[in-house]
């Protein structure tokens, strides 16, 4: 039978071993995981400011994508916006986040040149329920968000997610059946994020 | 039957045991349709072919590497502590696949979200390192865990086909069922549908092969 010393030594090497073998993968793999985190993120701005790319686009093609479409990073009450100089004026991708339900969401908003009319929504990060708030990423619920206005008629700040259908106001789109939670917190992040744009706006006098 | 998979594969390299080693993992002892063992797996990861096949490399490439070395190690190892020691060696390389796998294939990694990870609590491997590596030389237990790997795979495809197919006409993403005369059935793509694709299987299964009843073993 082998003794306590001889167990502790055989725990610790392996322990060692097994961990130098990971550290070593891991600064191989970590370049690519970086630029492909970039590339995710990229890809949501692209999408956003409605410059979809190809899905199946490498994380070097998207980012020069990026450049090429001369998409401007800019410092916006405290947050990193994006601003793409289109035909038709300035659009702005704002980021917002927040907790979702099972971890964080990150996304864009995009605005029209009039940065009250919202031209498109994203998400890049979220670990929601497949099948029930997972489908915030699908088009069919993002595209309902396109066309809305940042706030209500009578100029309240604030999108809402209408649950049971009948999002008829400015600022309503219909909520996903079966992920209400999901749903109210991307209300708050995406409002979070409005009322940010909405006060600098002011501020800045534009 | 007679094509029997395990026979098919055996090659003049493999011996009896060997063949018998293969023919076991494969087919007669079948992780998953015989054993059920890595249910939850083959149940969320087989919405599409594509992620199957991903998810069955992935469980050769484990059980494979994971059985070599706990039989490597199998009598330096102390009993006491052979459990963490096995785990530690399964949790390693489902570590390195899964940086792997998001450096290179990212679109994949996510569609597998946390399926990858969870490959180191998956029975197989424990089961195949603990009953088989621990007592066998390390050149059969890599077969073994090949094996095994193999049949897991096996079964992951089929009901990774069958659901895409019927779930949304695709196969590996080229629509075969034409979207004029047939509509996706989305319960097929949800879980509900791996759950009958899996107890199709099972069935076809047992009546190509009847199940060993306690009194024939």
């Amino acid at each position: 039978m082998k003794g306590d010393t001889y167990t502790i030594f055989y725990a610790t090497t392996l322990g060692v071993v097994c961990s130098l073998l990971l550290a070593g993968v891991s600064a191989v793999c970590m370049p690519y995981i970086n630029a492909n985190r970039e590339a995710r993120k990229g890809r949501s701005i692209l999408d956003a400011l409605g410059m979809p790319v190809d899905d199946k686009l490498s994380a070097r093609d998207v980012l020069a994508a990026f450049d090429e479409h001369k998409v401007a990073k800019a410092e916006f009450g405290g947050m990193e916006i994006y601003i793409y100089e289109s035909s038709g004026g300035p659009l702005t991708a704002v980021p917002f986040q927040g907790q979702g339900l099972w971890g964080p969401i990150k996304g864009f908003i995009a605005l029209e040149p009039d940065r009250t009319t919202i031209r498109g929504v994203t998400f890049y990060e979220q670990q929601e329920t497949p099948g029930l708030g997972g489908e915030i990423g699908t088009p069919d619920f993002r595209q309902r968000f396109r066309g809305r206005k940042i706030q209500a008629g009578d100029t309240s700040p604030g999108i809402r997610i209408i649950r049971g259908g009948g999002a008829t106001g400015v600022n309503e789109v219909d909520a996903i059946t079966g992920a209400t939670m999901t749903c109210e917190k991307v209300e708050l992040m995406i409002n979070n994020a409005i009322r940010t744009i909405l006060k600098e706006g002011m501020e800045n006098g534009s | 039957m007679a094509a029997n998979p395990a026979a098919v594969m055996s090659c003049g390299a493999c011996g009896p045991s060997c063949r018998q080693t293969l023919n076991e993992g494969v087919w007669t002892n079948n992780p998953v349709a015989v054993q059920m063992l890595g249910v939850c797996s083959a149940l969320a990861v087989t919405s599409r072919l594509e992620n199957s096949i991903v998810m069955g490399m992935a469980l050769i490439f484990v059980a494979a590497m994971s059985n070599l070395f706990v039989s490597l190690l199998r009598n330096a190892t102390p009993r006491r502590i052979r459990m963490i020691a096995e785990v530690t060696i399964i949790a390693t390389f489902v570590i390195v696949f899964d940086q792997l796998l998001k450096a290179f294939y990212p679109e994949m990694s996510e569609s597998l979200g946390p399926y990858v990870g969870l490959i180191i609590t998956n029975c197989i491997i424990m089961g195949r390192a603990e009953a088989f590596a621990m007592q066998n030389p390390p050149a059969i237990s890599v077969v073994d865990g090949i094996a095994n790997g193999i049949g897991y795979a096996a079964v992951l495809i089929l009901i990774g086909a069958a659901r895409e197919v019927l779930g949304s006409g695709e196969l590996l993403g080229r629509t075969v069922l034409s979207p004029d005369w047939y509509t996706g059935n989305l319960v097929m793509i949800l879980a509900p549908g791996a759950f009958i694709a899996l107890g199709f299987l099972i069935a076809l299964a047992n009546h190509i092969k009847p199940p060993q009843t306690e009194a024939s073993k």
